[in-house]
């Protein structure tokens, strides 16, 4: 069942339960006007009692439903989110993915993705989005080299970190893991004016992120570069064979 | 007695022209509007192009930010023509000031909504037109 077609049947229920009410008011008018027997009267306060008993399954209903409908789309962004990371060998599409999520899933308006460079503490700025308005100033000339204690912390020891905090603006450093490494971290800096806070299911996509977005970003480097070698070795042998 | 055939409206999807640079977006459209009939653009000019060949289409969800043609300058382009002018538009954007709101439904748009958007806010968007 669709939820619209769940949406419709409860609609349906609420007439219905509406229209019983009407009657039994009604009844009870004229229980009160004539005087029934007591067997009808004694009817009709058991259907007094089934309806108010039906009414509360119909509240219950409605609020599970509107539950089913939110968890339906938390589900749903994560569906689609995984899907996108995983879609492509083209490391450029990867990090636009990131991206997309960071912008039209979380409502992020200025954000960093940092991967560690080797046999370094830095990190290489690989993707950003509104760093000319941010004036920390630690995001400078394509390279971060540390000073965000949130930042610093989930590239240390690949926890979460949610901010602000009174040591830094921040809004989440999510950690970014391929197997046990912390290869680099997702900053947040900034949401869109409309989206005033992260929300219980941006946390599930932050989460989501820190587990997928370096690992498919990483697949797609490890293949783009055997790639290249595999067409730079076959065009070695073409020239040899024609030689 | 006048009789509306709302058969007809499930049987026949409404065709929805999406319109987003974001691959994300159109995939996550591909999830929530599955009972719907989807043609997918990219940006301004290739929806203009789509709307050529769709003599169909019902519904046009727009985004703002696109490469080589904006969403405001397709939105234009569509109220200019009479032959597209009754479409409806859902602006989908991120531009969520006010100010951006009132430029989009003064160029024509039905509706107007931010991302991250609710799908059912969306939902009940487009039931609504």
């Amino acid at each position: 069942m669709s939820e619209s077609e769940a949406g419709g049947l409860l609609k349906e229920l609420d007439t219905t339960l509406d229209r019983a009410k009407d009657l039994l008011t009604t009844l009870s008018n004229r229980q009160d006007d004539a005087g029934l027997d007591e067997e009808s009267a004694a009817r009709i306060r058991d259907l007094e009692v089934r309806l108010d008993a039906r009414d509360r399954d119909r509240e219950e209903l409605t609020t599970r439903l509107v539950e089913a409908e939110h968890q339906l789309g938390r589900l749903m962004n994560l569906y689609v989110a995984t899907f996108q990371l995983h879609a492509t060998l083209d490391p450029t599409e990867v990090q636009a993915t990131i991206a997309e999520i960071a912008v039209d899933l979380l409502g992020a308006e200025r954000f960093a993705l940092l991967l560690r460079e080797e046999g370094s503490q830095d990190c290489e700025i690989a993707l950003a989005r509104g760093l000319e308005n941010d004036n920390s100033g630690l995001y400078e000339g394509d390279r971060y080299s540390g000073g965000d204690p949130l930042v610093d912390a989930a590239l240390d020891d690949g926890v979460l970190r949610m901010g602000p905090d009174e040591f830094s603006e921040v809004i989440a450093a999510v950690p970014l893991r391929v197997q046990d490494a912390i290869v680099g971290v997702l900053v947040v800096l900034k949401l869109f004016d409309h989206k005033s806070i992260l929300r219980a299911e941006d946390r599930d996509l932050l989460d989501l992120l820190a587990a997928h977005a370096a690992s498919a970003l990483f697949a797609a480097r490890v293949y783009s570069n055997t790639d290249r070698k595999l067409r730079t070795l076959e065009s070695l042998v073409q020239l040899v064979r024609s030689t | 007695m006048h009789c509306v055939d709302t058969q007809e409206d499930e049987v026949q999807p409404r065709k929805i022209l999406v319109v987003d640079d974001s691959k994300l977006i159109h995939k996550m459209f591909e999830v929530l509007l599955r009972q719907f009939s989807l043609i997918h653009a990219h940006d301004g000019i290739e929806a203009l192009q789509c709307l050529g060949n769709h003599a169909d289409i019902d519904l046009i969800l727009l985004d703002i930010n696109m490469p080589r043609m904006s969403g405001l300058e397709f939105l234009n382009q569509v109220k200019a023509d009479q032959a597209f002018q009754e479409i409806p538009v859902v602006i989908i954007s991120t531009e969520g000031k006010e100010e951006d709101t009132i430029r989009g439904l003064e160029a024509g748009a039905a509706a107007y909504i931010k991302k991250p958007f609710g799908n059912q806010e969306l939902l009940e968007v487009i039931q609504r037109l």
